[in-house]
């Protein structure tokens, strides 16, 4: 069973990978990526012999790969077909038996492969004589069963979750702080440690009671074996044991209800009001209520808000929190924030999916089509012009150099245009299909659309940033002018010239779209969604 | 109406190497309740899609009530309703919403568009269901949400691509009947399936489509040639299965 379950797992990859070239460059850069990791952590590890806080920061390390585990799933929404307890309910299997064999599938991959070479650096890093380098290796493999199985737990819970709406709904959310959680680790840590706030004396502290995590028994008990208390070398990988085994058990039976669970996402509540607003403002109007109901409604939506906010603050916060930082790089947090409001738009008639067909209906020329795009903006600029603004004004006022706050506004409400326009251009132009991976609200390009995706990442960014810089220009040439009338003028101008901006891009596309209307219609129905 | 309702002349559609649609032709009278039936995978999709504006043919022209599909898609989108094989609805929009959302787009005024939507939720037996997220509706819920977006604006002609597929029962009478309506009142309907029985109860005009091309076509009675509507396929599409001589285990009580 378990050899049968591993041997399906690995014909799927193979599968996957003769079926598209995608799967194919992703699974060379996956496995290039395991290798590089696993080197790492053994140097890392193995680096540590002969350190004063050795064991501490051991501890620290195994800590880290195990929250890895434990976030992956989180992540991923699962990680492959095999490992969905639902998959196999059809077939008569005994949870235990399933239990060990879904376990030996997870080991099977370069991942797991490349953790457990990871962490055998801890054998040169801290054993030594015998007892020391055997209980290594065996600290090594239960910390890796340690991690699969907390992976293994996490998966089978939230997969009753996420096959619910309402699950997958809420997974959408998860994005926002792993947004900027990552920006944190990438912005603040590397800072921290040049300026020699972060050494391995900082993580002295934590060992107290990193200690008695399951990770932490693992390191020690390598460290206790070396110093000659095999006793508790032997008891510290007893308990470790231990942990695994009720991790393991509350797994089965977390399995065993996954399997005869239904989903209940239908049950859900009613919406409020019956009435699409905007009704009375015509077609524009109509079309712009769908959307502004989206956004509010369609978790991926909100989540792009969410993203566009932490991505904003991130850009500037690490200059603005020094002291000898330019200010001026406030107008990047603007630049970044509207290019990404365009690019998460930038593939509109991808992005609805099939039901654009429903609203061909009412696209009868360029006129409804120049309503369509002006529909979608209205909606978009309501919420994004005074998002882009508080956040501009957060950051000045951190900054504590209110002045760069008005130009910051103008360079919103300009790059905003911009975007927008860009945006209605894409979506017409290079319309892909999009696709939503199961048990996530987020919807990525299909396989082989990948390009199309980061076509418009960038070209709306370098865009964007291009279309700002005659405001830039026009404040530094006003520079003599008094204040208050100049910074008047300069916002009023600034807005003035977005909205130019993204008018053009929607009579642009309403253009374009007038004879490619079924080839477009085409792109959303292969959207799966 | 004098001339036809559907007429279909030579049309053909290629993906790549493979012909899905090797110039069919096909004409379907007003009042008609027409059934379009074919295996899977022989073209009857790719044929109503290019029938209802959604696909541009490679050649061939499609008239309904005498005008040009391609010639002028929005007019004839404005005359036609189109409930396709899997609902494209908005997930996000209450089925009120919806309703309302289609009329607004076939050009209904905000209160025609809501007054009408409520009418049909309340013939399609969705009131009820009225302020609930389309995400959270079951497939004959879809289904009927669907067929209430294409009948919203009274179209004359109405495309369905298997209406009953998953559909249960009670759903599917629903369906049934405000179909038997619509055509009882004079307009038209051509609907795509696999399901013999229902085509064969249904439909006064049948056409069968076989590797993108259409077998034959005419009249219910016609086409049966006095045989049941499944013998008649079976016999003019021809049985696909070979011989069953390797299933001999099958069936018998032993593992």
């Amino acid at each position: 069973m378990a050899r049968l379950l591993v041997r399906l797992k690995l014909r799927l990859l193979v599968n996957a990978l003769r079926a598209s070239t995608s799967a194919k460059v992703s699974f060379i850069l996956s496995t290039t990526w395991a290798v590089i990791v696993a080197a790492a952590v053994f140097a890392l590890l193995a680096s540590l012999r002969g350190a004063a806080a050795a064991v501490d920061l051991t501890t620290v390390i195994f800590t880290v790969l195990a929250f890895g585990w434990l976030i992956l799933p989180v992540i991923s929404f699962g990680l492959d077909t095999t490992l969905d307890p639902a998959m196999l309910t059809p077939y008569p299997l005994r949870t235990r038996p399933l239990a060990v064999s879904l376990l030996a599938a997870s080991a099977a991959g370069p991942w797991p492969v490349a953790n457990l070479i990871g962490l055998l650096g801890a054998v040169v890093g801290l054993a030594s004589g015998w007892l020391g380098v055997l209980v290594g290796l065996a600290a090594a493999a239960l910390q890796l069963l340690f991690c699969i199985t907390l992976a293994r737990f996490v998966t089978t819970s939230m997969a009753r979750v996420l096959r619910s709406r309402r699950g997958r709904d809420l997974a959408a959310f998860v994005f926002v702080p792993i947004v900027a959680g990552y920006e944190f680790v990438t912005q603040v840590v590397p800072r921290a440690a040049a300026e020699g706030k972060l050494t391995a004396a900082s993580f002295a502290g934590v060992d107290a009671w990193m200690r008695w995590l399951p990770p932490g028994l693992a390191a020690h008990a390598i460290a206790d074996a070396s110093d000659g208390r095999a006793g508790a070398a032997l008891a510290r990988l007893a308990l470790l044991a231990a942990v695994i085994a009720v991790l393991g058990w509350l797994w089965i039976r977390s399995l065993a209800r996954a399997l005869v669970t239904p989903d209940a996402s239908t049950q859900s509540s009613r919406v409020r009001g019956g009435a699409l607003p905007f009704a009375r403002f015509g077609l524009r109007g109509t079309f712009a209520a769908r959307f502004w109901i989206y956004q509010r409604r369609d978790p991926a939506e909100l989540a792009y808000w969410g993203i566009v906010t932490v991505i904003m603050v991130a850009v500037s916060i690490s200059t603005i929190l020094t002291p000898d930082g330019h200010p001026a790089v406030m107008l990047a947090s603007s630049v970044f924030g509207a290019a990404f409001i365009g690019n998460f738009h930038a593939n509109a008639v991808g992005a609805t999916g099939p039901a654009f067909v429903a609203e061909t209906a009412g696209l009868t020329g360029e006129r409804s089509l120049r309503a369509y795009l002006s529909g979608l903006n209205i909606s978009l600029g309501v919420i994004a012009a005074p998002l882009l603004i508080v956040v501009s004004l957060g950051l000045a006022a951190l900054d504590r150099r209110p002045g760069y706050a008005v130009l910051a506004i103008a360079v919103d409400l300009a790059g905003l245009g911009a975007a927008l326009g860009l945006a209605s251009v894409f979506s017409v132009l290079a319309p892909y299909p999009m696709t939503k991976r199961v048990g996530t609200p987020m919807r990525v390009a299909s396989d082989g659309f990948a390009v199309y995706g980061l076509a418009g990442t960038f070209g709306i960014l370098f865009g964007v940033a291009v279309a700002v810089v005659p405001v830039i220009v026009a404040e530094v040439l006003t520079s003599g002018a008094p204040v208050l009338a100049r910074d008047l003028a300069l916002v009023a101008c600034a807005a003035g010239y977005g909205l130019a901006l993204a008018s053009a891009g929607v009579r642009i596309g309403a253009r374009a779209a007038r004879y490619r209307l079924p080839e477009i219609c085409q792109v959303a129905i292969r959207s799966r969604l | 109406m004098d001339g036809p309702a559907i007429a279909v002349r030579g049309l053909r559609k290629s993906f790549g190497q493979k012909e899905a649609v090797a110039g069919i032709d096909l004409q379907i009278a007003a009042g008609s309740f027409a059934g379009l039936v074919g295996p899977n995978g022989a073209g009857k999709t790719t044929s109503l899609s290019m029938m209802t504006a959604l696909l541009r043919p490679d050649a061939g022209q499609v008239l309904i009530n005498g005008l040009d599909v391609w010639s002028d898609p929005a007019a004839a989108k404005a005359i036609i309703g189109v409930v396709p094989a899997e609902a494209r609805l908005f997930d996000r929009l209450s089925g009120e919403e919806m309703l309302e959302y289609a009329g607004r787009l076939h050009g209904l005024s905000a209160a025609q568009a809501r007054a009408r939507g409520g009418q049909l939720l309340d013939v399609l037996d969705l009131t009820g269901d009225a302020r609930r997220l389309i995400a959270d509706y079951s497939t004959g819920m879809r289904k009927k949400a669907a067929l209430g977006c294409a009948l919203i604006h009274n179209p004359s002609v109405l495309f369905l691509d298997e209406p009953l597929e998953g559909v249960d029962p009670i759903s599917a009478d629903v369906i049934r009947r405000l179909l038997t309506r619509f055509v009882g009142s004079g307009s038209t309907v051509l609907f795509s399936s696999h399901v013999m029985e229902l085509v064969e109860q249904v439909c006064d005009h049948v056409s069968i489509i076989d590797k993108g091309k259409i077998v034959v076509s005419g009249s219910t009675q016609q086409v049966r040639g006095g045989k049941t509507l499944q013998q008649a396929f079976i016999d003019l599409v021809g049985p696909r299965a070979s011989g069953e001589d390797g299933l001999t285990w099958l069936g018998s009580s032993s593992a």
